[in-house]
């Protein structure tokens, strides 16, 4: 398990191999994280609202920050029309937030540093705005690619630049969220080999960066999950309120 | 530093070719991409259909409540306020009240006093009068007897001034009457 940097992103069987219609679905240690973090998530939120007190305990209080939080952020990028997908966007960021957070802890598994999983997640969300736009606005929706207020020499090329820049949101989301998560991860794994490698008398400084670096990480951990559930809110924005 | 910073670029170039056998990243690997999205859509579906059907009301039931009682002990808070400004109010209406009811006494009863003061002096000032021309009476009658007793100590003294001078009794009568013309003639100096 030691040594490579990378050996730490790689996915293994758990138990039995389920195969359906001639496709591996089998149990991994990735599926384990999911459950383990979606099971945190659930248990917080069971203690944070077991007790409704008017003046909040500890666990009440930091849920209903999370709410209120998460509440915010969407009424301050997608307004009032984007209340109905509340629930999504607070289940998309606690689980976000959570794989990366379990992911910080020492021999456990950063479920958001592969790709497939942040693609699936960006692509849902992508097709999901797509067709909010056009079922809130047909097919004016397409006005999107077409800003207001560009010289008419411009728009053609604002309306490539657009559509490419429309077409490629999904990727930027997961890309951003998956190297985010990969990088620190392997960042991390890097230095500790280090210590290890330059032992009792070299072993401090990589230490002390490795500190250092944990601390980034988890800085950076819930900065990913805040920037994909903000922007998510923003793509709302655009399929909910169009204008551009 | 630089030595060590040397030494870190050294490591690396060693690991590097030591896992260049093994690597690559396992996130390009498909071998589990079909059972990661199953396990995320399903572990994901599980949770949001928790969160939102059961969590969230909750938490937001909680919050309504608490927005609730805030704003009904500031309803209370501010009806309160409203009550004791109103009772201040009646106060210092009572209060005012009560100073001009003062004003009022105090201008009535100067009048009051004034008019008795008035009337008392005016009783007084003709009890004085009265006195006062009882007095003149009596004065004057004092004069008027005065006169008379004067005539007769004047004419006892004049018959003793002449009897000790000149050892004789003059006539009563003719001292009387030059007594009287005397007096006569003085009289109006003195009354």
């Amino acid at each position: 398990m030691a040594g490579n940097p990378m050996q730490q992103f790689s996915v293994h069987k758990i138990g039995p191999e389920i195969n359906i219609g001639g496709v591996d679905l089998s149990f991994t240690n990735a599926s384990l994280f999911m459950v383990i973090s979606a099971a945190i998530i659930l248990i917080f939120l069971f203690v944070g609202t077991k007790e409704k007190k008017i003046i909040p305990g500890k666990v009440q209080l930091i849920a209903e920050m999370f709410y209120t939080f998460v509440a915010k952020m969407i009424s301050d990028t997608a307004g009032s029309k984007a209340k109905p997908y509340f629930p999504f966007i607070f289940s998309l960021f606690m689980f976000v937030l959570f794989c990366n957070m379990v992911g910080m802890l020492p021999y456990s598994f950063t479920v958001t540093s592969h790709i497939i999983v942040t693609l699936i997640m960006a692509l849902f969300i992508f097709i999901a705005v797509t067709i909010i736009g056009f079922a809130k606005h047909g097919f004016k929706y397409l006005t999107i690619f077409v800003p207001s207020g560009v010289p008419a020499v411009l728009l053609p090329l604002i309306t490539v630049i657009e559509i490419i820049s429309y077409l490629s949101r999904p990727v930027s989301l997961s890309v951003r969220l998956f190297a985010n998560m990969m990088a620190g991860h392997t960042m991390l794994k890097v230095f500790g080999g280090f210590v290890i490698s330059l032992g009792l008398l070299g072993g401090w400084l990589p230490l002390s960066f490795s500190v250092a670096l944990t601390g980034l990480e988890i800085l950076v951990a819930f900065l990913q999950a805040y920037v994909f559930a903000i922007l998510t809110c923003i793509y709302l924005n655009d399929a909910l309120n169009l204008h551009h | 530093m630089k030595r060590y910073l040397n030494f870190f670029i050294a490591l690396i170039a060693i690991q590097g070719d030591l896992y260049a056998a093994e690597a690559g990243m396992p996130q390009l690997d498909p071998k589990y991409w079909a059972s990661q999205a199953f396990w995320l859509i399903l572990v994901f579906t599980v949770l949001y259909f928790s969160i939102s059907k059961f969590y969230l009301p909750k938490i937001k039931n909680n919050l309504d409540d608490r927005e609730n009682k805030i704003n009904d002990d500031i309803e209370d808070a501010n009806k309160s306020k409203e009550l004791s400004e109103s009772k201040l109010k009646e106060y210092e209406k009572i209060l005012e009240d009560a100073k001009k009811e003062v004003i009022k006494i105090q201008i009535e009863s100067k009048a009051k006093l004034d008019k008795d003061i008035h009337e008392k002096k005016e009783k007084i000032e003709k009890e004085i009068e009265k006195e006062l021309i009882q007095a003149q009476k009596e004065i004057t009658e004092l004069k008027k007897n005065s006169i008379s007793d004067i005539h007769n100590i004047s004419k006892e003294i004049a018959t003793n001034i002449i009897e000790n001078i000149s050892g004789d009794k003059l006539n009563e009568s003719s001292i009387k009457a030059a007594v009287e013309e005397i007096s006569k003639k003085n009289v109006g100096k003195y009354l």
